[in-house]
């Protein structure tokens, strides 16, 4: 079996949003759409503050909300573990946009471009106006990773089948690989640091670790 | 049918801030570029392993955008300011080169230098020197043309690490100061943003260093990226660095045992032994005016470096013979004097600076400042050693680190003096897991710190200072802010004049002083990648001062509330679109110490858009037109563009009369390059290149620290004791009132042999007094912080960085402690106005329990007003709120971003 996993390291990351740019410049997503974004959390009272960087996106449950909700079965859910849209069948109802209790699906109508109503030269190039009225989101760059696999690469170590959020990461916060390989770098990772998910209470079995030496 | 598309992948880099460069990887589809990458052919060669940071992925962006200047303009309007509208119309790039060509013609028949005796032309370029690495052969034209004026600043030098840059680099080759990251296990950072600005290397290495245990302590007013990644935040009072750094000292030399410093350090590698009389100079011998120390073989004092001397470390002896020599040769002789050693004189100044003192003015528990002393102590492991490239060096791994605002200003003097001094205590100074310096740019070569290590005189390597004496002082300034006749520190390479008083240029040439030589504006001023009117202090002054140049010639990426005066825009080539070679590895900027070092190429991802043409193209033509062309060439053959293009085993020169294209330098650079790094082994040309990118050859890690070659050489740290820079302090003040001048006399303060602690906080009260404002109507402290995606300032612009900046905390906001803004009634996103005594700027607060209750922090430099998208923000600004003026003006010339201001909540007023 394989299941793609993310762990960001929180040790590491610095909210830099590099990923947040990478991730929108591979995959052509309007303004205001960020797949891979990092969230900057303030916690405690002055002067006993912590500030933690924190990378969001879908996180790729085993058992997804936005699954059972879709009425139309665009939301798919592959044996790796990616969950994929089929952009060709959503019909932009946004119910999974609703139940993703991580905030990690978007939703654009109207075409936007970075300056004005004009795209430009590398918007024209770029951008993909198959996310226009459905649902969309981080999908673990799953073309690439097909891609790679197909030509005998590994993905998470081999940087043409890796998600471009994890290449471009200067601080080596995330790192991408198969949990149901014990011996693999997202494995090895785990077992040698403490971890936590995100609302592991809701019963999502997300797809992304947080190493954080509190956990 | 599905569409094929042409895709290549082109390597290139990123230098638009001074952690460059960084390598990267562009992707275009038919003819466009369309996404930034990181170039992982140098995985285990680049120290972040072929990655660039969130900057680099705007060049595509920045490629497109439709508010690009992209056809050579002139001003119809021959009215500068503000509120004046140029009237900019295209012409063809023959008009453009010829209008300026002929000025520049014009300007060589009446003569270079002009009627006050400084040059007719001028040239700005920004942040940090990193437009030289887009300029393509431009410093080769300058060299042709001859004497330029570099003076009129646009915030580089003055607003940077300034007094560590000219301090650093005196004293330890560091004009650039770095933890020893990759060995260090304990960081004291004041303020020193290093994940926000210490690049990709930086960023990787610091959280390596984090994997592994590294303790870093960052101590600054507020909870910066840096200070949330590191193990603990010290919200120390904004300016009171210097007080916490005194009593960290006083408590290692009164509150520790001796045995927790480096001694064998101190003795051999500083001044410490050295022995200073009543001058406060020290004693010398009769004969060779060599420094004295106390024998303690003999129990007498000889010259300091007489073979088999122990000298004494502490102590007051009696001396029987001794000379000193004062400023201008003012010796005096001495029999039976008493003396002290420099360690002695050195542990009675902390004497006063206890933590309890510092506690009442950093605002730093005294408890805290004890402990930090104590875990820099424990952490220090002397006597420990480690092999390097097969030698072996001490080992000891605790580093200081200081930030903008600490080491520049009021005060900087005594911080960039107090880390220094804290390295040198436990022998942390230039060794693995210290304290160690990463370049060089007022001593030679620049590209090789260790070589520029010569001995001097008295033990310490010899020094590039701008003469004091009657005889050589230059009393008139051969340039407009006047750095060699100023600031003797800065010294005299191609560097200098950027890193003087740049501030006094425009100051001065508008509002001379008393008793000075009125300056006259240049009759030609080129600016490029440089934006004064936002970047520097009271920008709505600047802007002024700008305006007041009679001809302005800018390389222009948009519109911008500089080039808004220009007479001229050209528009170059930019990131993508255009072509150079540069140096890269060995050691440079912040954390960029590796183990190669080579050669990297910018490509043409893309063509030029528009009328863009390549920086070579237009120096070439610049030269060509004006009659240059075969300086020109002779200066682009020894090493102008960057490479001398001739060595001893080859030989790449152009031909000076030919006008060469840019591809054929480019190639020739490529050949010198790799002739000489591989010693003619391994030469590749520009086709090589373009397909790989760079070429390396091994740097040798040793090479990261200056203490081999100090040994090698038997020479000491010029520490803790500034007895030169007394006495020439003491020089350059005779000089300056035998002219009459007496508005430097604060300044000339700061040359003392031990620094007295600097009340910056008080300096600000009565520089508020004095520009005729009670400091009790401005309450808070205002400063800056910077942000990964903007630490530089060509971003602002582009949209996509302002899109992910949204996610960071503060970005285009005013960060105020959340208790101090409810208090005020306040909450998120209301919007306010910030008063100055000189100007006031409004925007959005961003609550925060990361800032101290005290300090208010506005994230970046914008308040634009021309630059197209980033005039639509609105967001706030320090720069227009910051006076110009000298009296906020340290010895070195630089000032920090820093304001008393007050806080009116603006309610639904805009």
């Amino acid at each position: 079996m394989t299941r793609y996993v993310m762990v960001a390291d929180l040790r590491r990351c610095i909210g830099c949003q590099t990923c947040t740019a990478a991730c929108k410049m591979a995959n052509g997503t309007p303004p205001g759409v960020q797949w891979r974004r990092v969230v900057d959390m303030e916690i405690g009272t002055y002067p006993d503050v912590k500030r933690v960087f924190m990378p969001v996106g879908c996180q790729h449950c085993s058992n997804p909300p936005c699954l059972d909700v879709c009425p139309s079965g665009a939301t798919q859910q592959r044996d790796d573990g990616i969950v994929n849209i089929d952009y060709d069948i959503c019909i932009g109802c946004a119910s999974c946009a609703v139940a993703c209790p991580y905030g990690a699906r978007y939703l654009v109508h109207e075409e936007q471009y970075a300056y004005g109503d004009r795209p430009t030269e590398d918007e024209k190039t770029n951008y993909n106006n198959k996310y226009l009225g459905v649902a969309n989101k981080c999908n673990f760059c799953a073309e690439k990773i097909d891609a790679g696999v197909a030509n005998g690469l590994t993905p998470g170590k081999d940087p043409e089948a890796t998600p471009h959020c994890v290449n471009s990461c200067i601080s080596g916060a995330m790192t991408f690989g198969d949990i149901d390989d014990q011996e693999s770098n997202v494995s090895t990772l785990l077992r040698n640091s403490k971890h936590y998910r995100l609302k592991e209470e809701e019963g999502t079995n997300p797809g992304f670790y947080y190493i954080w030496d509190e956990a | 049918m599905k569409q094929s598309h042409h895709v290549k992948t082109v390597p290139s880099y990123c230098y638009n801030c001074v952690a460059g460069p960084c390598l990267m990887k562009v992707k275009v589809k038919d003819g466009v570029a369309c996404e930034i990458m990181p170039n992982f052919d140098a995985e285990g060669i680049h120290p972040a392993n072929g990655r660039c940071c969130v900057k680099a992925y705007g060049a595509v962006q920045k490629t497109y955008n439709p508010n690009r200047v992209l056809t050579p303009m002139k001003r119809t309007n021959p009215k500068k300011g503000r509120n004046e509208d140029p009237g900019f119309v295209p012409i063809s790039w023959d008009e453009a080169l010829d209008t300026i060509c002929d000025r520049l013609r014009a300007i060589r028949e009446k003569g270079l230098i002009d009627e006050a005796g400084l040059p007719r032309v001028a040239a700005t370029f920004g942040m940090g020197g990193t437009p030289v690495s887009y300029m393509g052969t431009f410093p080769a034209f300058m060299a042709a043309w001859g004497p330029i004026d570099f003076s009129f600043g646009s915030g580089q030098g003055v607003k940077c690490v300034h007094a560590e840059h000219l301090y650093g680099e005196y004293w330890h080759r560091a004009f650039i100061v770095s933890a020893d990251t990759p060995h260090t296990r304990y960081i004291l950072s004041f303020g020193a943003n290093v994940e926000a600005t210490g690049g990709t290397c930086a960023v990787t290495r610091h959280a390596d260093a984090r994997v592994r245990g590294v303790k870093r302590v960052n101590i600054e007013p507020h909870m910066s990226i840096t200070a949330a990644a590191s193990s603990e935040w010290i919200p120390i009072k904004p300016k009171t660095d210097n007080a916490f750094m005194f009593a960290l000292l006083h408590t290692m030399l009164h509150e520790h045992k001796r045995d927790e410093l480096d001694l064998a350090f101190l003795r051999d590698r500083t001044a410490c032994p050295y022995l200073v009389g009543p001058r406060g100079l020290y004693l010398r011998d009769t004969e060779t005016r060599k420094p004295l120390v106390w024998n303690l073989k003999t129990d007498s004092a000889v010259p300091f470096d007489t073979p088999g001397a122990e000298p004494a470390i502490e102590g007051r002896f009696r001396i029987e013979h001794a000379v000193d020599v004062g400023a201008d040769d003012d010796v005096a002789s001495y029999a039976d004097v008493d003396a002290e050693t420099v360690m002695t004189k050195f542990v009675d100044h902390l004497g006063p600076h206890t933590p309890e003192w510092a506690t009442a003015i950093c605002d730093v528990p005294a408890e805290t400042i004890r402990r930090i002393a104590r875990e820099y102590l424990e952490h220090a492991c002397i006597g420990e050693t480690i092999e390097i490239d097969g030698k072996t060096l001490p080992f000891r791994p605790v580093a200081v680190t200081l930030g903008k605002n600490v080491n520049n200003g009021w005060g900087a003097y005594d911080c960039v003096w107090a880390r220094t001094v804290l390295a040198m205590l436990v022998g942390a100074l230039e060794v693995p897991g210290g304290t160690i310096g990463t370049s060089t740019r007022l001593n030679r070569p620049q590209s090789n710190r260790l070589k520029s290590v010569t001995p001097g005189d008295d033990g310490f390597m010899a020094t590039n200072l701008n003469p004091t004496d009657k005889k050589n002082w230059e009393a008139t300034p051969s340039g407009r802010n006047a750095h060699k006749t100023l600031v003797p520190i800065v010294g005299n390479s191609g560097w200098s004049q950027a890193l003087g008083p740049t501030h006094l240029a425009w100051m001065f040439t508008r509002n001379p002083p008393d008793n000075w030589p009125a300056p006259t504006y240049p009759d030609l001023w080129f600016i490029y990648r440089s934006n004064p009117s936002i970047s520097f202090f009271d920008t709505e002054e600047m802007a002024d001062c700008v305006a007041q140049m009679p001809f302005v010639v800018a390389f222009a990426y948009t519109p911008d509330e500089s080039n808004h005066m220009a007479d001229i825009l050209l528009p170059d080539a930019t990131d993508l679109e255009s072509m150079q070679l540069i140096r890269m590895g060995g050691t440079k900027f912040v954390e960029q110490f590796w183990k190669h070092q080579g050669v990297v190429l910018r490509q043409p991802a893309v063509e030029p858009c528009g009328e863009a043409r390549d920086f070579t193209w237009i120096a070439t033509e610049l030269a060509r037109r004006s009659g240059l062309l075969e300086g020109y060439n002779k200066a682009i053959n020894r090493g102008a563009g960057g490479m001398a293009l001739k060595g001893n085993d080859y030989d790449f020169s152009l031909q000076p009369e030919t006008a060469y294209e840019v591809k054929e330098i480019w190639d020739r650079s490529c050949k010198a390059a790799t002739a000489k790094y591989s010693h003619g082994d391994d030469v590749h040309g520009l086709e090589w290149f373009e397909e790989n990118g760079f070429f390396v050859v091994p740097f040798k890690q040793v090479d990261w620290y200056l203490y081999p070659t100090m040994v090698e050489q038997d020479l000491r740290f010029e520490l803790p004791y500034q007895e030169r820079l007394f006495r020439v302090g003491q020089e350059l003040g005779n000089r300056l009132h035998e002219q009459g001048i007496h508005w430097w006399d604060e300044q000339l303060k700061e040359y003392a042999a031990l620094p007295h602690w600097c009340d910056v906080l008080d300096t600000w009260d009565r520089a508020v007094e004095k520009m005729g404002s009670d400091p009790k109507q401005f309450p808070l402290w205002l400063i800056s912080t910077k942000s990964m995606q903007y630490a530089s300032g060509n971003n602002v612009s582009i949209q996509l960085m302002n899109e992910v900046s949204q996610n960071v905390r503060g970005h285009g906001r005013i960060l105020i402690n959340t208790a101090t803004a409810t208090a005020m009634g306040l909450k998120q996103d209301d919007r306010v106005e910030l008063r100055s005594p000189i100007a006031y700027t409004r925007g959005q607060v961003a609550l925060s329990e990361g800032v101290r209750p005290d300090t208010l922090v506005v994230p970046g430099q914008f308040g634009h007003w021309a630059t197209p998208y980033a005039k639509d923000l609105n967001f706030p600004s320090l720069n227009k709120l910051a006076p110009m003026s000298l009296d906020l003006t340290d010895a070195t010339g630089s000032g920090a971003d820093m304001v008393r201001v007050s806080v009116t909540p603006l309610g639904d007023a805009t």
